[in-house]
């Protein structure tokens, strides 16, 4: 019922017998678009599954404004326990503030929090979160249906503990270039054509990407912690993703409660209204505080936990023949004798020499549009140290 | 030549009385021993000439045992009836016997005119005999007879009388409601109650009664009233005439009436609104009214003078319906063939109502025809209906039988592909039953149920069903007190099921019922003073969602909220005194007393801390009929006019209300979602007051009526969620709500032409709503605690809905809207979390949705107007949203592809075709 209930459009076009859109839904412009007050915004997690622990700090911007955010710099960023220890972040720029390795904070016993001070001289604190480990991931999985691949994850609990789960992932996948280029044009020491080495590679690369949705489920209601079928997310058959070789790699973060309800309310408050029968939006209060001033509304969660990882493969031999929509549009060659060569500029990539009748080289085919040919102004060629291929 | 009749006449009889002295004064002896009148009466006869003139079948009871010497027949016969209901008259050589009735032989004192002598007297009628069973009562049908109400005396006492009776439609004999009736040199008027009975204290004599009643023909009945008694009146409906201009009005009530802010609707003003798919909708019309505002546009909830759509008593017949829409509201829930009228209060709610805030919506059909069967069909692009009435024991019992179906799935079908699992439905059916026992009792059962199935493209079923019944028995003491017991059980429920996901299926129930039992009496005291007072009881139980598994491979666990029960009493009495002939008043208190009981476990909170998990100190557990906890108070309903001239009157009112039953919805309209949750230790009941001031002016011969009303009104304890609340499944809702402070003020203006070729009405409101959530120990405040608007505080609202009758076949209806966007909680800033850029909203309600506008139109056509024609038919065409303005039903902003957009959601933003058949047999 909640999402894009067009029952409503469904009936009247029926009972009016035209085709006419009665529900109707325009773009609308918020007067309240230019807000002057900037917010703090706190993200990340007090992960402590062995890796670099990175907490992102940035200010709200006005709905007008051409960026998202803007980052918070120059702050001083610490994890504190309950038991007077503290543990200082350095900043890594754009407002990342990290922590090599979090996963000696293994006590189930005691409980940390952020301390913030801005270089504006407030403070800022969340609350004492306790450490919550996520159990493994069971599985992910694909079913394939007609408008592209749908992803699933299982999960359970033994000890019935964990019961609110959130997802996020890092997605991966293979691009091919419109032409596979066998040279590379040297400008030093002279105007040359050679051979391209392998590394050097530039028709197959490996594009990276995030989740963009809020991905929760609860067993809650259930007698058994289990999570069957959990939806993380649609690849479509058109996606550019599914044209060589597909990966996911799922994070499941076990949640508290309360926490669970922030990231429900803030899912429901920016990514579920519409529908008629919806909730009316309300303001979101994590568990961040400004301490210098108890009025002021900060925005973000604090959870503290291990979170669980599961690495998915999807090939493009196993799905149907689906047409990607690929940047590809208007790809042409045009031929460049030898003579002609240094004309061009140092960034064009021959694709295929031109031979005579007697087999002599006398030129070369270079595509009409860079992007044709070169796929590392998407991504990189460096196959990832995961990658498996098939 | 009439002095000389009666000279002759005089001389007759004076000759006849000569005679019969000489003759009178017989002595005899006689002796009986257990006698029957027979054998007494032939042994007199035979002794003495005289003559006995009697019934023998009103004497088979009696039984003589006499023994006589030397009397006079007088003397024998007030031995023979001494301690016996039985008594004589003897005039000449007759005897008249009678039993009961005292007959006074001779010609009464004045018989001769200005020229008694002596003391004249009046003759003294002791005896009452109209209140004895079987008499009939005179069913005055002309104007120009004269109806003798009352013991028949030559000479008309002094001093008053009163009058009572029922109005009737002569055609169908079903009751004419909220009629007046009014003696205009008297200057006293009393109007029908919902069974169409009415009582007036006239003074003695001749009379002229002018009767008013709303589609009834304006009349008028000649009386001589010699004693208390009664009087039945037939009307004319009325035929709306073209060319001739009504001189009276069909009404005055709202110059009159001591109540503010009534309004009061018939089927005909209700059927003549455009409404989108052409059929007549009760709700959609009550939404015109001043003061009175939409909950939005695909939904049939309102909300009068700044309240919350649930503090809306709604009643039909009797009955609490608790959800009155069909089909995301695009119906309501009265089917519009059969309803009579709607009455809908907003300020002066009657002391006998309570339980709800903001105002009390009474919806009447109609009784069945006593007289013949008749019925009407209606075929809609969506929707059908039917109602078939007649008598079952003609003029005593009869019967109304109503019903509407959809069959919108057909046309789901046809949508492409991706909509085929989606279906929705709905059916409801009247059935009400009328029995006239006798002149003093009469007996009516109402029924109602409605059910509603839709499924929403998803695998998530949804339904819900309402269910009513009552019975009701008017009973009438005298001619002045009359009582109406009511027992009634009212249900409501809903159930959401889901099968998609096979580990996760299940099925969520919620069910309220109310058992009600009441007793309702009017006194007309005197010609001043009518009291209304009597006594009620609900008794509520509520089975707060009911979580299933759905199938074998479920592994959902089931969760019941424990049900809940509570006792909702009230004992009233309230007095309409008329003062002066000027000055009126109806004052009355109710005094209502909630009681909540077990089984229950309740938990209890730390005081002065929010009410959340962690601030619980202990539970207490309560056993079945255990009171848990006791809210009772007084409720005070006070108004009173002024009339500054004939057609000009002022009143004021001032009236407080109390709500035990709370509504918690997420959404702003009544959703087959939506938990009610009664009262308890951690929830107080809602407490409201309203002061009123209103002036009231009709202009050429009442056919315009224009009134100004302005209110203050005063919420407590109203509940408002906080953010990210969950109301299903939810056993401590407590948790999860905030109380709220309101206060609404506003004003309101109308103008209503109620007869000739147009008519229509139109209103103006401004008025403002706002909620206030201060208390810190809730956890957490709104708005930094300060006023902020309801969802529902539109300050301008501008209705206009007029009728245009070309000729009796063919008239046209328009209906303008307009009023402020709703309040709006807006994004303010945008940020970069979870992957997405993602909106930061504003405190709450700080923002409006662009203004609302519509015009409907619509055409009513009639079939030929022959009487005798096997049906009646009638098509109704229109447009609805005639400007095809796209009208915001809400705003909202969405992140799509990591890019926030904001975007209006219109409902009916084209102009919308429709049209409807109706066949009447």
């Amino acid at each position: 019922m909640r999402n894009k209930s067009n029952l409503l459009f469904i009936i009247l076009i029926a009972a009016v017998a035209l085709l006419i859109n009665l529900r109707c839904r325009q773009p609308y412009i918020s007067p309240a678009g230019s807000s002057a007050t900037s917010y703090l915004v706190v993200n990340g997690t007090i992960d402590t599954w062995g890796d670099t622990c990175v907490i992102n700090l940035s200010r709200t911007v006005k709905l007008t404004d051409s960026v998202n955010s803007i980052p918070e710099l120059n702050a001083v960023v610490s994890v504190q326990g309950n038991d007077g220890t503290s543990y200082a972040l350095t900043e890594t720029g754009r407002g990342n503030y990290a922590y090599p390795d979090f996963s000696f904070l293994t006590s189930s016993a005691k409980q940390y929090r952020l301390n913030i001070v801005t270089s504006g001289g407030k403070t800022y604190q969340s609350d004492f979160v306790p450490v919550k480990n996520s159990p493994p991931i069971d599985s992910v999985y694909y079913t394939v249906n007609p408008t592209g691949i749908q992803l699933f994850s299982n999960t359970h609990d033994g000890t019935n503990n964990s019961r609110y789960y959130r997802w996020d992932y890092d997605e991966t996948w293979v691009v091919r270039s419109y032409y596979d280029s066998y040279w590379e044009l040297k400008t030093i020491p002279d105007v040359t054509v050679v051979q391209r080495s392998k590394p050097d590679q530039i028709d197959s690369c490996w594009i990276s990407g995030k989740s963009s949705t809020i991905i929760l489920n609860s067993s809650a209601k259930l007698s058994k912690d289990i999570i069957t079928d959990n939806p993380v997310g649609i690849v479509g058959s058109t996606s550019e993703k599914l044209t060589s070789a597909y990966s996911i790699l799922l994070h499941q973060y076990a949640l508290t409660e309360d926490a669970f309800n922030y990231w429900q309310n803030l899912k429901k408050n920016t990514e579920q209204l519409g529908s008629i029968f919806d909730a009316q939006p309300s303001q979101i209060v994590g568990n961040i505080h400004c301490i210098t001033n108890p009025s002021e509304l900060v925005i973000g969660y604090i959870s503290a936990g291990a979170d669980s990882r599961k690495r998915l493969f999807v090939y493009k031999n196993a799905l149907p023949y689906w047409q990607p929509q690929t940047p590809f549009v208007g790809c042409g060659l045009d031929t460049v004798l030898l003579a002609d060569l240094h004309r061009l500029s140092a960034g064009a990539i021959p694709v295929s020499a031109v031979a005579n009748g007697q087999g002599v080289v006398i030129g070369y085919d270079f595509a009409t549009s860079r992007i044709c040919v070169d796929c590392t102004l998407r991504g990189t060629n460096q196959q990832p140290s995961y990658w498996i291929s098939k | 030549m009439k002095k000389l009749y009666s000279s002759i006449f005089f001389l007759l009889i004076v000759l006849t009385t000569v005679v019969a002295q000489e003759k009178a004064g017989n002595k005899i002896s006689v002796s009986f021993q257990q006698a029957t009148i027979d054998q007494l009466v032939n042994e007199l006869e035979a002794r003495t000439g005289y003559r006995f003139y009697y019934d023998p079948v009103q004497f088979d009871s009696l039984r003589v045992k006499l023994n006589v010497t030397d009397k006079p027949v007088a003397a024998i016969l007030d031995l023979a009836f001494a301690n016996t209901a039985f008594h004589y008259a003897i005039v000449q050589q007759q005897v008249f016997l009678t039993k009961s009735r005292i007959l006074k032989p001779g010609l009464v004192a004045g018989f001769f005119g200005g020229t008694t002598s002596g003391v004249a007297k009046p003759a003294d009628v002791v005896t009452s005999y109209i209140d004895e069973a079987g008499e009939k009562v005179p069913e005055a049908t002309t104007e120009n007879k004269l109806y003798e109400i009352g013991i028949k005396t030559n000479e008309i006492k002094q001093g008053k009388a009163t009058i009572a009776g029922y109005l009737r439609d002569i055609k169908s004999g079903e009751p004419v409601i909220a009629a007046t009736i009014y003696d205009p040199i008297a200057k006293t008027g009393a109007s029908t109650d919902q069974f169409g009975y009415y009582s007036i204290t006239l003074p003695r004599g001749r009379r002229t009664l002018t009767i008013k009643g709303l589609g009834m023909r304006d009349t008028w009945r000649k009386i001589t009233l010699y004693s208390d008694g009664k009087l039945n009146i037939e009307l004319q409906e009325q035929v709306t005439s073209l060319k001739e201009v009504k001189i009276s009005a069909d009404k005055i009530a709202n110059v009159r009436g001591v109540e503010l802010g009534v309004s009061r609707l018939d089927a005909k003003s209700i059927k003549q609104v455009p409404t989108v798919f052409g059929e007549a909708d009760v709700l959609r019309v009550v939404l015109t009214l001043p003061g009175v505002q939409t909950v939005g546009e695909a939904s049939t909830g309102f909300n009068v003078r700044g309240g919350a759509a649930d503090q809306n008593l709604i009643l039909l017949n009797d009955a609490t319906i608790y959800n009155p829409s069909h089909f995301f509201g695009f119906f309501s829930a009265f089917n519009p063939d059969i309803v009579k009228e709607i009455e809908l209060y907003k300020s002066s709610i009657p002391e006998k109502y309570g339980g709800r805030l903001s105002s009390v919506l009474e919806v009447t059909d109609r009784e069945g025809n006593k007289k013949k069967f008749t019925g009407t069909a209606g075929i809609g692009l969506l929707t059908s209906r039917l109602n078939i009435e007649g008598p079952i024991v003609k003029d005593k019992t009869s019967f109304i039988f109503g019903g509407r179906t959809t069959y919108s799935d057909w046309l789901l079908k046809l949508l492409p592909q991706e909509y085929k699992n989606s279906s929705a439905s709905f059916y409801d059916f009247n059935l009400d039953i009328s029995h006239h026992i006798d002149d003093r009792n009469d007996i009516y059962l109402t029924t109602y149920l409605s059910q509603d199935h839709f499924k929403l493209n998803s695998d998530t079923t949804y339904g819900y069903s309402n269910k009513n019944a009552n019975i009701k028995w008017k009973h009438n003491f005298n001619n002045r007190l009359f009582s109406v017991l009511t027992t009634g059980i009212d249900r409501y429920n809903y159930d959401i099921s889901s099968s998609a996901i096979p580990i996760d299926a299940y099925k969520l129930s919620f069910d309220v019922k109310q058992t009600t039992l009441k007793a309702d009496f009017t006194y007309y005291l005197n010609k001043d003073n009518i009291l209304d007072f009597g006594l009620s009881s609900i008794y509520y139980n509520l089975d707060p969602g009911d979580f299933e598994p759905n199938g074998k491979a479920s592994l959902v666990v089931p969760d019941a909220v424990p049900a809940e029960r509570a006792l909702e009493s009230a004992l009233y009495v309230g007095d309409k005194y008329d003062i002066t002939s000027n000055l009126s008043i109806s004052a009355g208190i109710r005094y209502s007393l909630y009681n909540y009981l077990g089984p229950q476990t309740v938990y209890n909170y730390a005081p002065n801390l929010p009410k959340t998990g962690v601030n619980i100190l202990d539970s207490t557990t309560y056993k079945k009929g255990q009171v848990v906890n006791t809210y009772h108070g007084p409720e005070i309903r006070v108004s009173a006019r002024y009339y500054l001239a004939d057609d000009l009157s002022i009143k004021g009112g001032y009236n407080t209300l109390r709500q035990y039953l709370h509504l918690l919805s997420n959404s702003t309209a009544i959703s087959p979602t939506d938990v009610y949750k009664l009262s308890d230790p951690n929830i107080k009941p809602q407490y409201g007051d309203q002061l009123s001031l209103g002036l009231y002016k009709n202009f050429k011969e009442n056919t315009i009526e224009t009134s100004v009303e302005v209110y203050y009104k005063r919420i407590k304890d109203y509940l408002d969620y906080k953010s990210g609340a969950t109301l299903l499944l939810n056993d401590h809702i407590e948790q999860d709500v905030i109380n709220t402070r309101g206060k609404a003020y506003g004003i309101e203006f109308l103008i209503k032409k109620t007869t000739g070729k147009l008519n229509g009405w139109l209103s103006y409101t401004y008025s403002r709503t706002f909620l206030r959530q201060d208390d810190p120990n809730a956890g957490e405040t709104i708005n930094g605690g300060n006023f902020y608007p309801a969802n529902y505080d539109k300050p301008n609202d501008v209705n206009f809905t007029g009728n245009y009758r070309f000729s009796h076949r063919f008239s046209i209806s328009l209906d303008v809207t307009y009023s402020t966007g709703r309040p709006i909680t807006l994004p303010i800033a945008k940020y970069e979390s979870a992957g997405s850029e993602r909106v930061l909203y504003s405190e709450r309600n700080v923002y409006r949705i662009p203004d609302y506008f519509r015009s409907d139109f619509s055409m009513n056509i009639e079939g030929n107007h022959k009487v005798h024609q096997l049906t009646h038919n009638s098509w109704s065409i229109g447009v609805y949203n005639l400007t095809g303005r796209a009208n915001a039903y809400s705003t909202f902003f969405t992140e799509q592809g990591g890019a926030i957009n904001g975007y209006k959601l219109s409902i009916f933003a084209k102009p919308i075709p429709f049209v409807n058949y109706n066949i009447r047999f």
